[in-house]
């Protein structure tokens, strides 16, 4: 994935903000990247570009080789089903359907009958909920939410898992365990994932650690972020 | 499945009360167009089925140009009779006549009545007058006659010290008298008619009264009486002639073969100045401002099914915001804007099958119950109720289009969301 020049202001002359000023990196296939940063830094602006979530000012964002910044509104939202894969602080899992129909959707939007069932119900055990496969997605705990919100972020076996604060919403014993097992999927699977957090210690040791500060981004720890998190 | 239709089916099933409300909003618009139909409609109906077994017949001819035919009934009776669809023909002669009624010995009333002169033979294969006679029996001889009941209560009179004061049964006119100190006429009673023939002559004759006709809603010969027809053409002295002749058809028979045997009897006889119609033409004049009603009640009708589809626009902007955050995920996983707009689409469609289906299962639950108590309002006619499949299926179907339509707006805004914006809305 690569970023060039990335940029977003929101408002207009007096109310204007630079949310994202002039940030540019790439991440290789199979890095699990940390992002983190002050609530208000930009690091989920910085997200919801990756993710296509929402549009640059200026500069663009190349995922897989393939430059995104003139696709049509129906363009994106292929690309985003078939390349990304998102995992948000509350799982935004849709109440109104089973833990296995939230992890199918994403193979389904395409209405492409080729991917099969069965790998959503591997992908699901893989995470430890095999269990809990028919049961409505708000009658399971937070940490379970969360994983069927990881085994969907990975079900169409996307270039990149963003998380935005996954463990955010979480007691500290789940929250490890969410920790763990994205790591572990992004071992067994050569996943890349980008992870927001400003929960930085519950991470360890990761591929690479990207600061984010006033809308610029910085390589490794930025040393002000440290002294927040200790 | 297609997902989209699960997902929709999902998220309104899980709301309950907003898919009731929907679900009833769509059926009572439908349940008043079928109470109205089956009401306005039955009546209707009603009102040509009577005027059909009573008066006209499903085919009435009668002279264009004068006031009888002159020519024998019996050729056209004939004629008629050998066409494969028909049941049966009959002639019929009316005038008018003074009708006087002698109770207890005494001279009691006079009144001017019409009087219709029927075949009694022909007259009980063709039409059902017989049939309202509630008391005694159908005109069988020359001297008998079945007085209508409006005449026979009008003729009838109180007892007042042992005498009989005429006006008729009602207390208003006959100085506050219970209406069960008064009696109308009845069978076995006298009445005596004068007919003034067609030489300025009158004719008297005295009759027994056989039979009391009434029926529900009057549309029989509740003003009149009725005396065997050559009685009647013997005072007026119109030998052989009639003012019209009746034609009942049998019950397989439709209204363009109904058509076309009239057509046939006019080319059959096209120098008697004869004029011939159907049952449909007959009540045309009678029922054409009726029928304006019956189009305006309707409309009434459909103005309900098109206030359901505001509630259905309404309850479908309410379930759109409480689904924010859902439809801000599925953009957010890939789902194109014409995807949410497919789900919401689908969610109308599915209150306007529920609604179509709920409020015809309505529908033909009263338009049965109305068949089979023969439903009749206050002792009026009773209701001609007809299963009109075409109407069910239209009025079903326009509400489901209704329905799917109320969807689109709302369902267009919930395409309108972004989805990090939507995603943040609890």
């Amino acid at each position: 994935m690569q970023l060039e020049n990335l940029t977003k202001i929101y408002g207009e002359a007096e109310t204007k903000v630079t949310a994202l000023d002039d940030v540019s990196f790439s991440v290789k296939k199979g890095e699990f990247v940390l992002i983190v940063g002050r609530s208000g830094s930009g690091k989920s602006t910085l997200l919801n570009m990756i993710g296509l979530l929402d549009k640059p000012t200026r500069g663009s964002v190349s995922i897989d080789g393939f430059a995104t910044t003139n696709l049509t509104d129906n363009e994106i939202s292929a690309f985003r089903n078939k390349k990304l894969g998102f995992v948000f602080q509350f799982a935004n899992l849709l109440a109104d359907l089973t833990v296995l129909e939230n992890v199918l959707l994403p193979s389904q939007i395409p209405l492409d009958p080729s991917i099969p069932f069965a790998n959503a119900k591997k992908i699901l055990e893989k995470v430890g909920l095999e269990d809990q496969l028919y049961k409505r997605a708000n009658k399971i705990s937070g940490g379970q939410a969360q994983r069927a919100a990881i085994a969907r972020g990975l079900v169409n076996n996307p270039t990149i898992v963003l998380a935005d604060e996954p463990t955010g919403n979480l007691d500290s014993v789940t929250a490890q365990n969410i920790v763990q097992l994205m790591k572990k999927m992004a071992k067994e699977l050569n996943q890349t994932f980008i992870v927001v957090t400003h929960e930085r210690r519950q991470f360890g040791d990761v591929d690479r650690i990207i600061t984010v500060k006033d809308g610029h981004v910085f390589e490794g720890e930025h040393v002000e972020q440290m002294e927040v998190t200790i | 499945m297609d997902y989209r239709f699960n997902l929709a089916k999902r998220m309104l099933f899980n709301k309950r009360g907003s898919l009731i409300g929907a679900v009833l909003a769509v059926s009572i618009g439908i349940l008043v167009i079928n109470v109205n139909f089956v009401i306005f409609q039955g009546i209707y109906d009603a009102i040509i089925r009577d005027m059909s077994d009573y008066r006209f017949g499903d085919i009435y001819v009668y002279n264009d140009e004068s006031s009888t035919i002159e020519k024998s009934d019996i050729v056209f009776i004939n004629w008629f009779e050998r066409m494969p669809n028909v049941e049966a023909a009959t002639p019929r002669l009316e005038g008018s006549a003074t009708a006087e009624t002698r109770i207890l010995g005494q001279a009691h009333e006079k009144f001017n009545v019409p009087v219709l002169g029927v075949d009694p033979i022909s007259d009980i294969r063709t039409s059902r007058i017989h049939e309202t006679v509630g008391e005694g029996q159908y005109v069988y001889s020359r001297n008998s006659i079945v007085v209508g009941e409006s005449v026979a209560s009008d003729l009838g009179g109180c007892s007042q010290d042992g005498f009989f004061m005429s006006g008729g049964t009602d207390p208003t006119v006959t100085g506050g008298k219970a209406i069960s100190e008064c009696q109308p006429v009845r069978v076995g009673d006298s009445v005596k008619l004068i007919i003034t023939d067609q030489w300025g002559i009158d004719q008297k004759k005295r009759f027994v009264v056989t039979g009391i006709s009434g029926t529900a809603g009057g549309q029989g010969f509740d003003r009149s009486v009725i005396i065997h027809i050559d009685t009647l053409r013997d005072m007026l002295d119109r030998s052989g002639e009639s003012r019209s002749i009746m034609v009942r058809l049998q019950e397989s028979t439709n209204a363009y073969e109904a058509a076309q045997i009239k057509n046939q009897f006019l080319a059959a006889f096209p120098n008697d100045n004869l004029k011939a119609e159907t049952i449909e033409e007959s009540a045309e004049s009678t029922l054409s401002g009726f029928r304006s009603g019956i189009a305006m009640i309707n409309l009434i009708g459909y103005f309900g099914m098109g206030s359901s589809a505001f509630a259905i626009l309404t309850i479908q902007m309410m379930l759109v915001n409480s689904k924010t955050r859902e439809i801000g995920i599925m953009r957010a996983i890939g789902a194109r804007r014409k995807d949410i707009l497919i789900i919401f689409i689908m969610q109308g469609m599915i209150i306007g099958a529920m609604g179509a289906g709920a409020g015809t299962a309505l529908g033909l639950g009263y338009t049965t119950y109305a068949k089979i108590t023969n439903m009749e309002f206050q002792g009026s006619l009773a209701l001609e109720v007809n299963y009109n499949w075409q109407k069910i299926g239209e009025t079903a179907f326009l509400a489901f289009i209704l329905a799917m339509i109320a969807s689109i707006y709302p369902s267009y805004r919930a395409t309108k969301k972004q989805p990090v914006e939507a995603m943040r809305s609890v």
